[in-house]
């Protein structure tokens, strides 16, 4: 028999709110939290803006010892991961810890404090061999990228698989894919999943300037992420973390659980192209796209919305529009298909969990978030991008879609609670 | 014809790049004799750190093996995992021109545990040396987790099934656990496996952090697990990465089928707790000894995870003891990496590669440096031993608590050649 | 440093920032192949232009990474720094 794989808790941190009502606050009024970059000083730097979290861990429930102990990123998913899996209703002392999972994303880990512990140990970038004795305790702890997975484990006593997953901007698709399998292939029953990263730092910022993705709009922070807008010209990065609760459908049903929605479906492929490019055709994507409806059963018209990659680059937003068109086909047209990332910015391996969130929300609220910042259309771009206002909608079946560095593209289809198939 | 049967999932082709030899040939042969290559860290930069010892790649010249703009646009580590890859896919004779064809049934799945650190550290420098215009274009695809499978999709053309397990070292054997999964469901083939390269000096004084890391300068006594002269793990570079194939796709085109990847789990116990490892690691046997379908007693040889922490050491022993029972005190256990250090997420992997080749050959290969046993366990030690090998059995345990067990069964490829 | 950039500065350039090996000699023969048949990607392109801003302190025209062929690139780079000299 199949094993189905429910939703039941959600939790998130991201910018503009932290928590899942002031998060959805925001998407539902299309409010966009991009802004200058506070963190440090970006002069210098081409791309000087961000959606950076208003975070106080401390507030949020960590200790002084967590808060010295974990990174950022790490704090994101820990905070994340209370909300959800209060959420969720979950008792996990009475669970069965070999069958709890984890299964968390990022892209770029531990980097913002590689980089502030690096300045120190080479002597302010001057020295290649570099002074052990400058190095801070924690050190180790951001250089191995499992210490994510593995920090949110301890805490929630998971003692299943335990995975991170790190495929670049599809992380956090991933993440929640490969939970998917790991539940309905039943080797666990509940898996914590989903995706964090804090990128905002120089050496980030200078890396995505060094090849011109980031917009370059500093003088309207505001309004510079415009997904599949004529006029847009790169992403805003971001920052934040998103952690969901999947659980096997039954073993939700018999504890009496609120299922938000089902993970019907999941497909990953490689677009074996280039690791920053993108084709004009989407072919792989769209592969994606149709592997993931085929695993839900599901045909492309079923679709009542598409939560787009939309970064906001000139050939993702086309890539994705075709590859959208390709799978879907004319019925691409009559669908809403947005981008979050035009409010909370693009927090490259956090991002897909973060939009999948969105995803269940719009499910549980059947509102479509909108595309903010959306003017003028592109006639590449020629979809209903969902300008500027949520919109009331029935929707059943919605699906998310990312594209990552290293050709990485991804889809999950989530479903709204069906009654048992025979 | 035969009944339709569940696909399995079988290995068809090996590629190492280890410390101890840089063609599978040389790998084995060193493995086999027990040569330990263990020696001073004499990557540039890394001479003065407190980390002495580590199994170093001194054989590996990366322009002769790929193309020289990988020199200028990945790290280390994606050289060591193309160059991998090639002979993996070399030896299971699976060329280009058999996989344009259908290229959405070929996949790539790695591990990493610490990504393009050297190449990282170098961008680092640029950026705070002479500021953040001099941080270069490829920083943004050389030093993330995912730039191996990457480059290898894009390299071969491989447009199957992609991923990328960021994880401890037992993060090795998920990702062949992951890359037999994606075969049953359908794919045809995926390139898995594990390498790595965290000798440059940024990456090491990282390390530097891990209680479990020895900083003894000698050689010989710096890697001892098992021993009461224990005293932690030497890090290693390198790795292997393996062709996972369908077996009646392998089959149909006339490949060997070397082994199968017949039963995986994993666990988790957390970071540094050692103690408690023993039962992750129980259960991970249990549970891949289950999906392959074995009893306890058919597991003809362990490589052991070997960590080298006596409290460490202590927990595998009696997790072995705890699913193996008696058969536990009676097979052949290994750790052929002491002879090489531990290479992170690419360990296991080239324990899994040694499995193969043991079980192809009848040989267990012994565990260089490794004298006078304080547990309850033949650990093969001196020399080789000959022994029938129909299963082998891999253990792995991450320094941030993750457990794994893989169970190898013999292909169908006959024995020794 | 010249105010023009040669065609041996660009084969020096190729090489160090794209890591791409064709002799000067060879590219001026071939100043009308496509990047890509020597194998610099639009991400090597652009670590040559910012080799070519950081040394001469001024900056590239905004789409001087898209050029097709070493002679566009040129006569784009160079039109450049002409008009800020």
């Amino acid at each position: 028999m199949t094993r189905r794989v429910a939703v039941t808790g959600i939790g998130i941190v991201a910018p503009g709110g932290i928590g899942v009502p002031a998060f959805w606050d925001l998407l539902s009024h299309g409010r966009t939290a991009t802004r200058g970059i506070t963190f440090f000083d970006p002069s210098g730097l081409r791309s000087r803006i961000a959606a950076e979290c208003d975070f106080d861990p401390g507030a949020h429930g960590l200790d002084a010892e967590e808060i010295e102990r974990c990174d950022r990123y790490i704090q994101f998913a820990l905070v994340a991961g209370d909300e959800a899996v209060r959420d969720s209703g979950l008792d996990l002392a009475r669970e069965n810890p070999w069958r709890v999972g984890v299964s968390l994303g990022t892209a770029v880990g531990g980097t913002t404090r590689l980089e502030h512990d690096y300045v120190l140990v080479s002597h302010g970038g001057r020295r290649w061999d570099v002074d052990h004795q400058e190095a801070e305790p924690h050190l180790h702890r951001a250089f191995s990228p499992s210490t994510l997975a593995s920090t949110v484990a301890e805490r929630f006593g998971a003692r299943g698989p335990v995975q991170t997953v790190s495929t670049g901007c599809t992380s956090g698709l991933d993440s929640i894919g490969y939970a998917f399998h790991t539940i309905e292939e039943n080797r666990a029953d509940v898996c914590i999943v989903g995706a964090s990263d804090s990128p905002i730092s120089p050496i980030t910022m200078a890396c995505f300037d060094a090849i011109k993705a980031t917009s370059p709009n500093n003088d309207d922070p505001a309004h510079a992420s415009r997904p599949f807008d004529a006029d847009r010209d790169g992403f805003v990065m971001g920052e934040g973390g998103a952690v969901l609760v999947l659980e096997e459908l039954e073993h939700a049903r018999a504890r009496g659980a609120r299922v938000y929605c089902e993970i019907g479906g999941y497909a990953t492929f490689g677009n074996a192209y280039h690791m920053t490019g993108l084709t004009k055709e989407g072919l792989e994507m769209a592969r994606a796209i149709e592997s993931a409806l085929d695993h839900a059963r599901l045909d492309g018209t079923a679709i009542d919305y598409v939560n787009a990659h939309g970064s906001g680059t000139q050939q993702n937003d086309r890539h994705e529009t075709a590859a959208v068109k390709r799978a879907l086909g004319r019925h691409a047209y009559d669908t809403p298909m947005s981008s979050i990332k035009s409010m909370v910015g693009h927090s490259l391996g956090a991002i897909g969990s973060i939009e999948v969130v969105a995803c269940v929300l719009a499910l549980a609220h059947q509102v479509v978030p909108p595309t903010a910042n959306y003017e003028t259309p592109d006639p590449e771009c020629d979809l209903d991008y969902v300008p500027r206002v949520a919109r009331e909608r029935r929707l059943n079946s919605v699906l998310s879609v990312g594209s990552g560095f290293g050709g990485f593209q991804s889809a999950v289809v989530l479903t709204r609670p069906r009654e048992k198939t025979p | 014809m035969s009944e339709p049967h569940p696909r399995r999932a079988a290995v068809t082709g090996i590629g190492v790049v280890a410390p101890n030899g840089t063609t599978t040939e040389t790998f084995w042969k060193s493995t086999k004799e027990g040569i330990s290559v263990l020696d001073r860290v004499t990557r540039e930069g890394c001479e003065h750190l407190p980390l002495r010892i580590a199994g170093q790649v001194r054989e590996f010249d990366p322009s002769a093996a790929v193309e020289e703009r990988f020199l200028v646009q990945t790290d280390r580590f994606t050289h060591f995992a193309m160059t991998a890859a090639d002979l993996a896919l070399d030896d299971a004779r699976l060329p280009r021109s058999d996989t344009d064809g259908a290229p959405f049934s070929v996949g790539v799945v790695t591990a990493a545990g610490s990504g393009g650190g050297e190449f990282g550290q170098r961008e680092l420098q640029q950026l705070w040396g002479k500021g953040s215009r001099f941080v270069g274009p490829y920083q943004s695809i050389a030093w993330f987790y995912a730039a191996s499978t990457g480059q290898i999709s894009i390299r071969r053309g491989f447009k199957g099934p992609c991923g990328v397990v960021a994880a401890d070292e037992a993060g090795g054997l998920d990702a062949l656990a992951h890359a037999a999964r994606a075969v049953r469901r359908g794919t045809d083939v995926i390139v898995t496996g594990s390498t790595e390269a965290p000798l440059a000096p940024y990456s090491v004084v990282c390390q530097l952090g891990y209680g479990e890391l020895s900083t003894v300068a000698d050689p010989v006594r710096a890697y001892r697990p098992f021993t009461s002269a224990a005293c932690g793990f030497v890090p290693a570079e390198g790795g292997a990465m393996l062709v996972v194939e369908d077996e009646d796709a392998a089959l149909e085109r006339g490949a060997r089928v070397r082994a199968f990847l017949a039963g995986h789990a994993a666990t988790f116990t957390g970071a540094s707790r050692w103690e408690e490892s023993r039962h992750g690691l129980a259960q991970a046997v249990r549970g891949a000894l289950d999906e392959a379908g074995l009893a306890p007693e058919e597991i003809d040889v362990v490589f052991a995870d070997a960590l080298g922490v006596p409290e460490a050491d202590r927990a595998e022993a009696l997790a072995i003891a705890d699913v193996l029972g008696a058969h536990g005190r009676r097979v052949p256990v290994t750790a052929p990496k002491t002879g090489i250090g531990r290479g992170y997420c690419a360990a296991p992997v080239l324990d899994a590669a040694a499995a193969v080749l043991a079980m192809e050959q009848g040989i267990v290969p012994p565990t260089p440096n490794v004298f006078d046993i304080c547990h309850d366990l033949d650990l093969v030690t001196g020399r080789a031993r000959a022994a029938e090998l129909r299963t082998a059995l891999v253990l792995s345990r991450g320094l941030m608590g993750s457990n794994s067990a893989l169970v190898l069964r013999r292909g169908t490829a006959g024995a020794a050649q | 440093m010249s105010d023009r950039i040669t065609v041996e500065e660009l084969s020096e350039l190729m090489k160090k920032a794209a890591g791409v090996t064709v002799p000067a000699d060879d590219l001026q023969q071939q100043q009308d192949s496509g990047f890509d048949t020597f194998g610099v990607d639009s991400l090597g392109l652009l670590g040559i232009v910012g080799e070519l801003e950081n040394r001469y302190g001024t900056p590239m025209p905004p789409d001087a990474e898209r050029s097709k062929t070493p002679r566009q690139f040129l006569d784009l780079v160079n039109s450049a720094l002409l008009a800020g000299a």
